[in-house]
């Protein structure tokens, strides 16, 4: 008889049961599609974040002494990065957080006129087979987003003359006369070159008085075959906090198990302690002002989504709260009615308990695939990427259903308790 | 003219025949009671002389017009101007307070007026009472706020279905008392009741069976003065 | 005249004596506002505490000489040009090329206080120059050297023409000073190599006249509004040139434009289910009374009448919320800038107006719904108790 009162409910008031599953659907999708974007928003945002450039520097160990004034002296002072470890770095623990990176080596070159000119050899979309199967193209055609092409292209590795070509900046292309399309002719330490100018950047800082050419032109440029000067590297990693910053100033402050946690988190300085591991001779260190406000950044909009999460989670559930109230209350001849046949407080409770919680499971489990498309469009409209569903959204979502739809019930069924069935009959 | 002409109303529901072929004719200021059981056509024929429902066939005329032709509109109009209604179920707005729920009808049909729906309660002697919400009034009191309702805007009939079916038999004295008063001056009375002591107060009882006007008794005793016990509660 | 004055009577009364439902109601219709006023702040005011985050990227304009140098006084005219709230900080910078032990290094002169500001990603060990004969010195140079804070420094300057190539002869002598070491900088890039000390500091050493070679500034404005300022900079300050970082700027205007569509995205959404969460709770307070309905249309209401009450009704209950929502969505959205940026919100006094506007017309339009609805019941059938 239970199941048949229920039923009958459920079929014969399906409008306003419709009513109830579609606000709690309401709920439901606001509620799931706001934690998948919440839990999502910071590896998406780091993405982007991505568009300042590398955050790790990898110099040879020699180098980082005095760099700048080795360079002052005579370039580099004969300590390099072998270029045969450069595919290593995709190999280290957290290889999945590196999502580009480039080597440089830098020519000081003369040009025909005499003029001084930085080479700097690098990668441009250099295409890598991994060892675990996947490829990644990497190199300063991604990791230097905000140049802007002022004539031309960019280099393309992936073709087969791009050892011929160069592109150059919007300075020395002035100063020079050049356009793309021109050729220019270079001469090194140990050789001589005539590049093919395909493109010309203008990147608002030193390097548009530079040529960037293939890695190989400027090793043979410079005489420095297999070897590089530095690696940058653009790494997805989480924000510092007290355990990065101890082991940062002193590593051996760390107990065992702390360094076991250090060294699986993606901080800025546990990466850099895993590139050094398998590039010889290196020093990796974050460079301060990508990795520093990258973390301020990260947080302050993981910050805002908890709170603007939080905001319309409790409007989700005050809203099913005010529905589920709003339609039990509703019903209170039709309960009186049922108190007046005899049937004692506790069935009548536990009548439009089940029958509100049938409805709530349907309306809610409408409402997590509807909350699912949401944060999809989300995610493609605002990053052009899915976002990823978290498994733990389930069962958040579903306790918020249980708890909001049985505290929409409480001051419903107070009232049903109280509720005199001779008053409601007679309609007062 | 007479007040109300019933000529040879149907009202068909599928295969049932709710009203079948009933005629009647009620002059101003007569007093008619409606009897029979459930299921006789009471509801309908009281539904349609009220202007909330249409006759399948057959003409209706209230002072002249057809209402059984009339639009919707126009027959929320010909309610509000000719009829006041009495339910058994009193249907008072809850949240308003007796002479507020007297003032709405003047509102719809015309200019709400707080003296004047004073004055209409203290005819039902709850001039008291006026400040009251329905919930602190007592089912006779209640009903008695809907006579002031319905009699506000003076209608040429007042209409009431069951009015004593929810109250007891000394609230039920009280409501009958207020219809003689009503009869004495000269208002047109249809009540509809099953209940016999009721019935048998007014001119003339009119038994309604299976959609069929089945008899008319003439009260014969109803001299208009007799009064239905000694004590007058006003 | 009387009549409205029952049209209000009647509204009042049933908005006080039903009051339970109409908490219910109301509470529904508040919420709504509130998220709408609060999100709508929040919205606006992300771009401006979002750009102030990225200033931690550091400057995002430079003034170069355009012809030797400038002084002090060209970046005091520059300052002038924008308004003292947008600038986070201007920090000039001369440098010198110094010597500690007959190794060459360079040394800086600037601000501390505004460095600090341009730069706020430079991690000091210890603290930053303050008094005179403060330094404070990059890793690198501290590492060559083992330098610790506190420790003591030579730094010679050689004044022009006292090079091996001068042929005059002449000898001039190298500049000597001792400085103390208050802090090493960290910072992953170049800066590590330099000696930083007030401006002060290198004037005496250098024992030269003021002159600044760089000038960073960080501005807290968008992109056009840079090219703007920059335009007029160059108009006003002939001794200067200025220009944008473009790797800052660039990549600013990419991840701020991608993190105002989200929010807004956000604030769409969120708005469109909790106006269909309002909605559909006016729905259901409005078909409660359906009853009530055919009573009123028994008693001689007409269609319209009945319409007017119950959505003068909701109107004035959309009223309501939508003044508490108003106020409620600012101190929400006051406590999200407090906690995320800690900053405060401006108070945009046109978003009360809004809110409320959207909030009457939300509950207007989905209670008109289930009025009209209602008012085409049979008045008969309710009253039978249907």
């Amino acid at each position: 008889m239970f199941g048949r009162m229920i039923r009958g409910t459920l079929v014969r008031q399906w409008k306003k049961m419709l009513m109830i599953a579609f606000t709690i659907a309401l709920g439901a999708s606001l509620a799931s599609a706001m934690l998948s974007v919440m839990l999502d928003v910071g590896d998406k945002v780091n993405q982007e974040l991505k568009t300042y450039g590398a955050n790790i520097k990898v110099i040879p160990k020699e180098a980082s002494v005095l760099s700048d004034l080795y360079e002052v002296e005579d370039g580099n002072a004969g300590r390099y990065l072998k270029e045969d470890e450069l595919g290593k770095i995709k190999t280290i623990f957290w290889a999945f957080n590196i999502v580009d990176y480039a080597p440089f080596v830098n020519a000081q070159s003369e040009l025909d006129d005499g003029t001084e000119i930085t080479v700097v050899g690098t990668w441009f979309n250099h295409h890598m087979d991994l060892p675990t199967g996947e490829s990644l193209d990497a190199g300063v055609a991604s990791m230097r987003s905000w140049w802007d092409l002022k004539e031309g292209s960019w280099l393309d590795e992936q073709t087969g003359e791009s050892s011929d070509c160069a592109m150059i900046g919007a300075e020395a292309a002035e100063k020079q006369g050049l356009g793309a399309g021109d050729t220019i002719k270079v001469k090194g330490s140990s050789a001589e070159k005539e590049l093919r100018i395909v493109g010309v950047y203008d990147a608002g800082g030193e390097e548009d008085s530079e040529i960037y050419c293939t890695l190989d032109t400027a090793q043979e440029l410079s005489g420095l075959e297999g070897s590089i000067d530095s690696i940058e590297v653009s790494a997805l990693t989480t924000p510092d906090d007290e355990l990065s910053e101890r082991a940062a100033k002193d590593p051996s402050s760390l107990t065992v198990a702390q360094k076991e946690q250090w060294y699986c988190t993606a901080y800025a300085s546990s990466i850099c302690y895993q590139i050094q591991e398998v590039i010889t001779d290196s020093v990796a260190s974050p460079v301060r002002q990508v990795a520093d406000s990258e973390g301020a950044i990260l947080e302050k909009t993981q910050l805002l989504m908890v709170l603007i999460t939080i905001l319309s989670l409790i409007g989700a559930a005050l809203g099913i709260c005010n529905l589920v109230t709003a339609s039990v209350m509703e019903r209170s001849q039709e309960i009186g009615l049922m108190k007046a046949i005899g049937a004692h407080n506790g069935s009548v409770s536990l009548l439009v308990l089940t029958e509100i919680f049938i409805t709530a499971i349907i309306g809610g489990v409408a409402g997590f695939f509807a909350g699912f498309g949401f944060a999809q469009i989300i995610g493609h409209s605002v990053f052009g990427s899915a976002i990823n569903m978290r498994p733990m959204v389930i069962p958040i979502v579903a306790v918020l259903v249980v708890i909001v739809t049985l505290i929409g019930c409480i001051p419903a069924i107070r009232m049903l308790l109280r509720l005199r069935p001779t008053e409601v009959l007679h309609g007062r | 003219m007479s007040l109300l002409e019933l000529k040879n109303v149907y009202k068909i529901y599928g295969e049932l025949h709710a009203l079948d072929d009933v005629s009647l004719t009620v002059e101003k200021g007569e007093w008619v009671s409606i009897m029979g059981p459930s299921g006789s056509g009471k509801s309908t024929m009281m539904n349609i002389i009220g202007c909330m429902d249409k006759p399948t066939k057959g003409e209706v005329l209230l002072d002249g017009v057809d209402i059984a032709k009339e639009s919707k509109k126009n027959l929320t109009n010909i309610r509000r101007d000719k009829i006041g209604l009495i339910f058994q179920q009193f249907h008072l707005v809850n949240y308003l307070t007796a002479l507020e729920n007297v003032m709405l009808a003047q509102y719809y049909h015309s200019m709400p007026d707080e003296k004047e729906a004073l004055e209409a309660l203290e005819r039902v002697g709850l001039a008291d009472r006026a400040k009251h919400l329905p919930s602190q009034l007592s089912g006779g009191e209640q009903q008695r706020v809907c006579v002031a309702r319905a009699l506000i805007n003076y209608p040429e009939i007042i209409l009431a279905d069951e009015p004593t079916g929810n109250l007891d038999e000394k609230n039920e004295e009280i409501v009958v008392e207020l219809f003689h008063k009503l009869h004495d001056e000269g208002t047109t009375l249809i009540v509809v009741t099953h209940d016999p002591e009721v019935a048998e107060v007014a001119q003339r009882t009119l038994v309604l069976r299976d959609g069929k006007l089945s008899k008319e008794i003439v009260n014969d005793h109803f001299t208009g003065k007799i009064r239905f016990d000694d004590q007058n509660p006003f | 005249m009387k009549k409205r004055r029952m049209f209000i009577r009647m509204i009042t009364a049933s908005l006080m004596r039903r009051r339970s439902r109409m908490i219910v109601a109301l509470l529904s219709i508040t919420i709504g506002a509130t998220i709408l006023s609060g999100l709508v702040s929040i919205y606006y005011d992300v771009p401006k505490q979002m750009g102030a985050q990225f200033r931690n990227y550091g400057a995002n304009m430079i003034l170069t000489a355009s012809g030797d140098s400038f002084k002090m006084s060209d970046v005091q005219s520059a300052r002038a040009v924008f308004d003292e709230e947008e600038i986070v900080g201007i920090a000039p910078f001369r440098y010198e090329n110094v010597r500690i032990n007959d190794i060459p290094f360079v040394a800086a002169g600037t601000d501390a206080e505004e460095a600090k500001a341009t730069s706020p990603y430079w991690a000091v060990e210890g603290d930053w120059f303050s008094a005179q004969g403060d330094v404070l010195v990059g890793s690198g140079v501290a590492e060559s050297f083992r330098l610790k804070t506190g420790d003591m420094i030579e730094i010679a300057y050689t004044p022009e023409g006292n090079d091996e190539s001068s042929e005059d002869g002449e000898i001039v002598l190298d500049n000597y000073d001792y400085f103390n070491v208050v802090g090493i900088l960290e910072t992953g890039g170049s800066e590590e190599n330099y000696i930083y000390m007030s401006m002060d500091d290198m004037q005496a050493l250098t024992q030269t006249e003021e002159r600044v070679d760089v000038t960073e500034m960080s501005i807290s404005a968008s992109g056009d509004e840079l090219s703007d300022y920059i335009d007029e900079i160059n108009a006003k300050v002939p001794a200067v040139r200025a220009s944008v970082v473009k790797r800052v700027t660039a990549s600013e205007a990419t991840v701020l434009t991608k993190l105002q569509a989200l929010v807004l995205l956000v604030t769409v959404i969120v708005l469109a289910l909790t106006m269909i969460c309002v909605a559909t709770t006016m729905t259901a307070v409005v078909a409660e009374r359906r009853k009530e309905i055919g009573l009123r249309k028994a008693i001689g209401a007409s269609d319209k009448s009945i319409i007017q009450e119950f959505m003068g009704e909701s109107m004035l209950l959309g009223l309501f919320g939508g003044a508490i929502g108003s106020v409620l969505g600012y101190v929400f959205a006051q406590q999200v800038s407090v906690n995320v940026f800690s900053s405060s919100i401006s108070f945009r006094p046109l978003l009360v107006p809004i809110t409320m506007i959207v909030s009457i017309a939300v509950t207007g339009i989905s209670s008109l719904v289930p009025i009209r609805s209602a008012t085409d019941i049979d008045p008969a059938l309710v009253l039978k108790g249907e």
